[in-house]
């Protein structure tokens, strides 16, 4: 019960991050390979906001969601804007991102070169309180659940369930679905492709941002904790079957819970071989992933 | 309305329109014919400045839009019904035809009223995929999509392609009807002479990408039909 628990907050991180990176992928055709580094940056609005503001884990959500949009945003305006229908060179181009976001975090945003050291900044680990609700466990039963890794499942579905409604339920979102299948007609509709490619791409970096403020509760922050998100996001992705809602949820969830039991039982390495070996499988049986949307 | 002055257009390092001149009036159908290739579709495209580069001016009730994004032209009033229809895959026939909206410049999604009395059986099928649609009722839903921004212009481009005979008239009607009755000004792209003969007011021959023939529709002899459009 607990492995599932924990299963489930891990699944719930991917999906977060596999979700944010789905839609830009949709609407821009473009890997972003700083996304992992908004999954940082939620995490670090997390540090600073608690160390600073005063602020608990709750308001970390909102405040972090609103930094990483506002940097995906203005990152889609400056620099992937410029790349469209250039894959190699925009994966270049926000890795390097990636690489300069995560040395600024290191050098106290630049300020580190003036000797000025913001607490909580900086190549050191950090670690964030969680508030005193979420640090209980639940006994069902014979089964102790920690209240966070239900918390964070909790939070993954109310934003999947906005996200559907946004998606499928908006005008933005029938703009969006527009702008990703059939680009041209769509702007002879009326539709600014730039300003939803835009917002599509500050939304998606805002998940990863409140994915980052769910990891900080249960891991330490550092600079390049980014990375392995973008890899594992990338891999829900692409098992479950590009632009496919249901199939990121169903494959963040099997790759969650596989990660979980078989670490459980064995240990992290073998959980990761686990996964790694499962996608690969997957893509042998289906190339286009678990889940295929048909055009027609 | 529409004022189209020494225009160019490429795609890539190809050279398709060689300088075209063209004036549409307010209240026509302006035919353009010509045979396959020779710049038809691409003049459409020029006018909406989609995926080619032109040079050469465009002007628009009396402004230039030459350089406006498509969506800003899109916004101003023109139209495009494609070829090929190019229906949005999936989305419903009614976020199909709410997609025109957005074009609208009083920015309302509303679908005006005469567009489910010109084609009701849309409005019987609003919640199914619009790829779902027969071939016919997909070029009808293109033409509601166009419609649902109120255009002043609309650009078709072979309206009538590939559709079944009994469907082919309603829609030529409709076309006519949109024009006679709406007041629409409308470019279109034929092959099918018949029609252009009885429907248009003016027309233009194109042949490698220049215009090599124009006039009013009583111009539209056997002789120069003859010249650009038999293969």
């Amino acid at each position: 019960m607990e492995t599932i628990i924990i299963g489930l907050s891990i699944a719930s991180i991917l999906f977060l991050v596999a979700l944010g990176l789905a839609i830009i992928y949709g609407a821009m055709k473009i890997i972003n390979l700083a996304h992992g580094e908004m999954v940082m940056i939620g995490a670090y609005v997390t540090v600073l906001a608690t160390k600073h503001l005063g602020a608990n884990l709750y308001l970390c959500i909102p405040i972090a969601f609103i930094v990483t949009a506002a940097i995906g945003y203005g990152l889609e305006v400056i620099i992937v804007r410029r790349l469209y229908g250039r894959l190699l060179d925009t994966l270049l181009a926000t890795w390097g991102v990636s690489l300069i976001l995560q040395q600024l975090i290191r050098i106290h945003l630049g300020l580190g070169l003036f000797d000025i050291h913001i607490d909580g900044l900086g190549s050191d680990l950090q670690n964030v309180q969680v508030p005193e609700l979420l640090r209980q466990t639940l006994t069902l039963g014979d089964a102790n659940i920690p209240v966070y890794r239900a918390f964070v499942f909790i939070v993954a579905i109310l934003l999947g369930c906005i996200t559907w409604w946004l998606v499928y339920r908006t005008h933005f979102g029938a703009q969006l679905r527009a702008v990703s299948v059939a680009r041209g007609i769509a702007s002879c509709c009326g539709i600014n492709e730039k300003r939803i490619n835009s917002l599509a791409f500050a939304y998606g970096s805002g998940l990863a941002g409140i994915a980052g403020v769910m990891v900080s509760g249960f891991k330490t922050v550092s600079p390049d904790m980014g990375t392995p998100y973008v890899i594992d996001a990338f891999l829900v992705v692409v098992a479950g079957g590009v632009g496919h809602l249901f199939g990121t949820v169903a494959s963040a969830g099997i790759l969650g819970e596989l990660q979980s039991y078989v670490s459980s039982i064995l240990n992290d390495v073998y959980g990761r071989t686990a996964v790694f070996a499962t996608v690969i499988a997957v893509l042998l049986w289906k190339p286009q992933g678990l889940f295929v949307i048909r055009s027609r | 309305m529409l004022d189209v002055k020494n225009l160019h257009a490429y795609y890539d390092s190809s050279h398709i329109l060689h300088g075209i001149d063209l004036e549409i009036r307010q209240g026509e159908i302006f035919c353009l014919l010509g045979r396959n290739g020779v710049g038809k579709t691409t003049f459409l495209k020029s006018l909406l400045g989609l995926t080619v580069r032109t040079e050469g001016t465009v002007q628009f009730d009396g402004r230039e839009i030459a350089d406006l994004d498509t969506y800003e032209r899109a916004r101003l009033g023109i139209a495009y019904v494609p070829q090929g229809r190019e229906i949005v895959p999936g989305l419903t026939v009614l976020e199909n035809i709410r997609l025109g909206c957005f074009a609208r410049r009083d920015r309302k999604v509303t679908i005006p009223e005469y567009i489910w009395s010109m084609f009701p059986f849309l409005r019987e099928h609003l919640n199914r995929r619009g790829t779902n649609l027969s071939g016919g009722q997909q070029q009808q839903l293109a033409i509601a999509r166009a419609l649902a921004s109120e255009p002043t212009v609309l650009l078709m481009d072979e309206p009538t392609e590939g559709i079944q005979p009994n469907v082919v008239q309603e829609i030529e009607r409709t076309i006519v009807r949109l024009n006679r009755e709406f007041g629409l000004t409308i470019i279109l792209v034929e092959q099918k002479v018949q029609f252009a003969r009885t429907s248009c007011h003016r027309f233009a021959f194109i042949e490698k990408g220049q215009i090599a023939a124009a006039g009013a529709a009583a111009d539209l002899s056997d002789t120069l039909l003859h010249r650009y459009m038999a293969v």
